[in-house]
């Protein structure tokens, strides 16, 4: 054999005699590791990571009609959007807001539907179908059907109230009702992902603990609080840290049902950077916040994370 | 929880459940199925309802026996309609094909290999990951405007084969890590070079798995609606995007749009009810 390639690897296995062979192997093996997720990494690099450098870039510029130049500008669109009032007291408090409201009330929701779906009933595979489509329906379909349910003249939801000869609020008109539904449309999409997985969850948790608890005679809260929740501590953790990213990003179900208003009171991350960039037409100042909003999710992220993995160390 | 029913026989002190034994619990169990029914179908079925409806019967949903198909004929009469439908289904089919065959591999490596390469590639996903669509899908398309690219099929595409690469590498980890490796080593015993037991052993036994993926991935590129508003325009009509016009363009013409919004979901309706097991099977993480 030739020894080609076989100074890729550093000579610290240079005592054994096969060294030449197992190193080849070795290399071998790189390459082939490196095969398999080049074309993953070529898409990710192409069309995420070089776009995410230019956006980069454009934040430090003037990107406007009358600059062809594109001067340098530094810190100022940094400046502006973090010393902006609407972004600071609105947007951040929305977006988090949102994703705490949602994460929160999908997962409770959920864990009752879960619940309910373990217990076993006739017809449960027809209920388990029913739950199931909100998420298939997706978040555009979802909203449409949100805003017409909650239309303030023409809806069935102040129909029903003006039946019950309560108020009608003019609900996408207001802050806090408009906030209300965005949640409220959110929760009905996203508590069926909770529900499914929770579900799965709860049907490979081991009998015995259960079967001990009743023994002893707990109740069903206490059965519920003390084995269910702690057991399915790991499920739980995944689902709330991957919801509550992705929860950041939500753009669809605001902008369709509200467009961010009344007067911007509603917007959020994605919708703010969105505004800057296409509604005010500057694109830098779009891409600084967006570079702000990456930083901030990726804190909060890691965060969560950590804090996620020590809850689930817990209760080992 | 059904094994309350086997502790029965025990002891135990009353509780704010007792009363509801045994029999109802069947009634509290019915009205809770009932509620998450109401709540899961209502706005849907409000929302067929409305479809259903003359463009001046949408108004008083809660009475009247007016019902038409019209609303469809009118909505299937204007060609961006037709062209969305068929563009979006285009985008979906190719975009699934795609961003599976990408990632396929790549979860494969993450499931099999230990050591620096696929330790920093996991988290390098795990970072993306967390990227809000947004921060990339902006500049995106200052590159698809510069290169030309923006409006075309091709465009888009791009941008929806490279929103899978992080969660389905990630998720494809999780079916190979579901298999036995030892069959692979048997085949590479036998001959079969390392690519030769990825293809002929693994990629066989990971099949359901990713046939499952796939048809969420259909789907979410189907619903996809934030990378078409940005990178596509009047050329290249997608389906969420011109539901979404139909809104500002027409004001009240909500008979009209929930046509086009029932239609679009049909595609989701026929794989919850046919595809369930493999839905169910696709979103585990």
């Amino acid at each position: 054999m030739p020894t080609v390639a076989a100074d890729r690897q550093p000579a610290s296995r240079g005592a054994i005699p096969a060294t030449r062979r197992r190193s080849r192997l070795i290399g071998e093996r790189l390459n082939f590791q490196i095969g398999l997720i080049l074309p993953s990494v070529l898409v990710l690099l192409l069309f995420q990571v070089v776009p995410i450098f230019i956006g980069t870039d454009a934040s430090f510029r003037r990107w406007t009609l009358y600059d062809p130049d594109k001067t340098w500008v530094g810190l100022e669109h940094y400046r502006y959007v973090l010393s902006d009032t609407n972004f600071l007291f609105t947007v951040l408090p929305n977006t988090f807001l949102l994703m705490v409201g949602s994460v929160g009330l999908s997962l409770a929701l959920g864990m009752a539907v879960a619940l309910l779906l373990h217990r076993g009933f006739a017809a449960q595979r027809l209920v388990q179908t029913v739950v199931l489509l909100p998420l298939m329906i997706g978040p555009v379909i979802a909203s449409t059907m949100m805003r017409w349910t909650f239309n303030d003249q023409f809806g069935v939801v102040n129909a029903f109230l003006g039946w019950l000869g309560l108020g009608q609020p003019a609900w996408l008109a207001d802050r806090w009702y408009a906030f209300g539904v965005i949640v409220f449309t959110d929760v009905w999409i996203w508590t069926p992902w909770f529900g499914l997985l929770l579900l799965a969850g709860l049907k490979s948790l081991p009998k015995e603990p259960f079967e001990a608890a009743a023994l002893d005679a707990a109740g069903r809260w206490r059965t519920f609080t003390h084995i269910t929740v702690p057991m399915l501590r790991p499920v739980i953790g995944v689902c709330v840290v991957i919801r509550a990213i992705d929860c950041f990003r939500t753009f669809d179900q605001v902008w369709l049902l509200t467009g961010g208003g009344p007067a911007r009171s509603t917007e959020v991350f994605s919708i703010y950077v969105y505004m800057e960039a296409f509604q005010n037409l500057n694109f830098a100042r779009g891409s600084a916040a967006a570079v702000i909003g990456t930083l901030i999710i990726m804190v909060a992220g890691l965060a969560l994370y950590a804090l996620i993995n020590r809850f689930m160390d817990v209760s080992r | 929880m059904s094994l309350a029913s086997t502790a029965q026989s025990s002891p135990r002190r009353t509780r704010l459940f007792d009363f509801l034994q045994p029999g109802a619990r069947a009634a509290f169990t019915a009205i809770a199925v009932t509620a998450v029914v109401v709540l899961f179908l209502a706005p849907i079925i409000i929302l067929v309802v409305t479809s259903l409806r003359p463009g001046w019967g949408v108004y008083y949903i809660y009475r009247g026996t007016e019902f038409t198909l019209a609303n469809y004929v009118e909505v299937f009469q204007r060609s961006v309609v037709v062209e969305a439908f068929i563009n979006s289904f285009l985008l979906s089919t190719v975009a699934t094909i795609l961003s599976l065959g990408v990632t396929v591999t790549s979860g494969y490596m993450l499931s099999r290999f230990k050591g620096w390469l696929p330790k920093t590639w996991f988290t390098s996903i795990y970072v993306f990951r967390t990227v809000p669509y947004i921060s990339w899908v902006l500049p995106l398309y200052i590159v698809n405007e510069s290169l030309g690219l923006y409006d075309t099929f091709f465009g888009i595409l791009a941008a929806h084969v490279a929103v899978h690469v992080c969660f389905f590498s990630w998720i494809m980890k999780g079916f190979f890590d579901g298999i036995d490796p030892s069959m692979e080593y048997a085949a590479m015993i036998d001959g079969c070079t390392r690519w030769g037991a990825f293809r002929r052993v693994a990629l066989p036994a990971a099949g359901p798995a990713i046939a499952a993926l796939g048809i969420l991935s259909w789907l979410w590129t189907w619903n996809e609606f934030l990378f078409a508003l940005i990178l596509t325009g009047n050329r290249t009509p997608l389906l969420t995007v011109t539901m979404a016009q139909f809104v500002t363009e027409l004001g009240t013409e909500w008979n009209l749009m929930s046509a086009m919004a029932v239609m679009a979901m049909i595609p989701a309706v026929i794989i919850t009810l046919f595809a369930q097991k493999y839905v169910i099977q696709g979103l585990r993480i």
